[in-house]
């Protein structure tokens, strides 16, 4: 194989006009453009039936999420609306304790996790950040779903989330944009993308 | 509503709205895009519609991770690039493109005088003969017509590299052309 002219390489890139070459180049010129013309037939088949076809089976998917739903019931939720209650005074008192009852349970109780399930922690140094959440194989990757916090501003965030007993993969998304592994994770995995980017690993333990 | 001139990131939003359907204008604007890059990476149509079937599905099925969905076309490409590579991995590619590819034109005739397919023919044995990096940078640049600073965002490759690659390949195509015909 011989090295050929920069010249044609400049022009082929771009970066010069095919008409300043000399003749022997530009007949190299027109050759390689002409075979990459004829690389670009348009395929004269499609899988087009066959993907949908497949993804309508998948229960799994994106697509049947109950984020869909849960975003029309926030809508919903949110738009005002006139609500009525009429109780016996009896009912109010009943309605009031059980209320009660349930502010002054404590937290943990409701997030305690049980045989199969472990608490995962998630700590972050993002000096600076507006937000940082969790986003990973045990949410679907889904935004929003796990915000960490930063009550004292110090740039150290920080939540826990209850996770069935396993190996989940999972990154920190930083103001909602940057995608970052997590380094103290200690355990990385190919996110399956190429590119050479890794996600993080999380082992939970019951 | 989405339509065909809806942007990726509002289709995409559409889609994990739950939505499926509107995967249906992903795949009208990307699959021939990628059929024609998983065939040339490949040599052949139907391992290529098995390879894009297969990442499609895929992309779909890991929507959410899409990170910037703005560029949802660099990521396709990706995924059916590294299902090309899996492929390639499975099985020799130079037995596949020489099977599927037809008869060699007889050598007195000039490129001029070849039959459209005939030279068509000429130039995926060629092709075939590359390095699967180095043919992966050409297709992408010059049938795909893509930036070098796309292919980095497809490849994962840095752009003096996959100058390099592409450099070569030109010099690899052009020496096969020439002993070809």
């Amino acid at each position: 194989m011989t090295q050929i002219d920069p010249r044609l390489q400049e022009a082929l890139d771009g970066e010069r006009d095919p008409a300043t070459l000399p003749a022997g180049l530009r007949e190299a010129f027109a050759r390689l453009s002409e075979a990459a013309q004829l690389l670009r037939d348009p395929p004269a088949v499609s899988v087009a039936e066959r993907v949908m076809a497949e993804i309508r089976l998948d229960a799994t998917v994106p697509a049947v999420s109950p984020l869909g739903a849960a975003r029309r019931l926030v809508t919903w939720l949110s738009r005002p609306r006139a609500v009525t209650l009429r109780l016996r005074p009896a009912w109010t008192l009943a309605l009031a304790a059980a209320l009660a009852a349930i502010v002054l349970l404590p937290i943990e109780q409701s997030i305690a996790p049980k045989a199969h399930e472990g608490i995962a922690q998630f700590v972050g140094h993002f000096p600076g950040a507006r937000s940082v959440e969790v986003v990973g194989s045990f949410n679907d990757w889904r935004r929003g779903a796990l915000p960490l916090s930063d009550e004292d501003h110090d740039g150290i965030w920080h939540g826990a989330v209850v996770l069935p007993a396993g190996q989940h993969e999972y990154m920190f998304v930083v103001d909602g944009e940057r995608w970052v592994a997590d380094p103290l994770a200690g355990r990385y995995v190919d996110d399956g993308f190429g590119a050479g980017r890794q996600n993080a690993l999380l082992i939970v333990r019951p | 509503m989405v339509n065909d001139t809806s942007s990726d990131a509002v289709v995409v939003a559409r889609i994990l709205d739950g939505d499926g359907e509107a995967f249906g204008i992903i795949i009208r604007r990307y699959e021939p895009g990628l059929l024609r890059f998983a065939t040339r990476m490949l040599g052949s149509p139907d391992a290529a519609a098995d390879a894009v079937a297969e990442s499609l599905v895929r992309a779909y099925r890991h929507l959410a991770q899409c990170r910037d969905p703005e560029h949802l076309k660099s990521w396709l490409y990706r995924i059916t690039g590294n299902r090309c590579r899996s492929h390639i991995g499975r099985r020799h590619m130079g037995d596949i493109a020489l099977d599927d590819a037809p008869p060699v034109a007889d050598p007195a005739d000039t490129w001029a005088a070849l039959e459209r397919g005939e030279q068509v023919a000429l130039v995926e044995r060629a092709l075939a003969a590359l390095q699967p990096e180095k043919r992966e940078a050409f297709v992408l640049k010059h049938v795909e017509g893509m930036s070098y600073e796309e292919m980095a965002a497809v490849t994962g490759a840095r752009i003096p590299t996959l100058k390099m690659r592409v450099h070569r390949a030109r010099e690899a195509l052009l020496a096969a052309l020439k002993e070809l015909v």
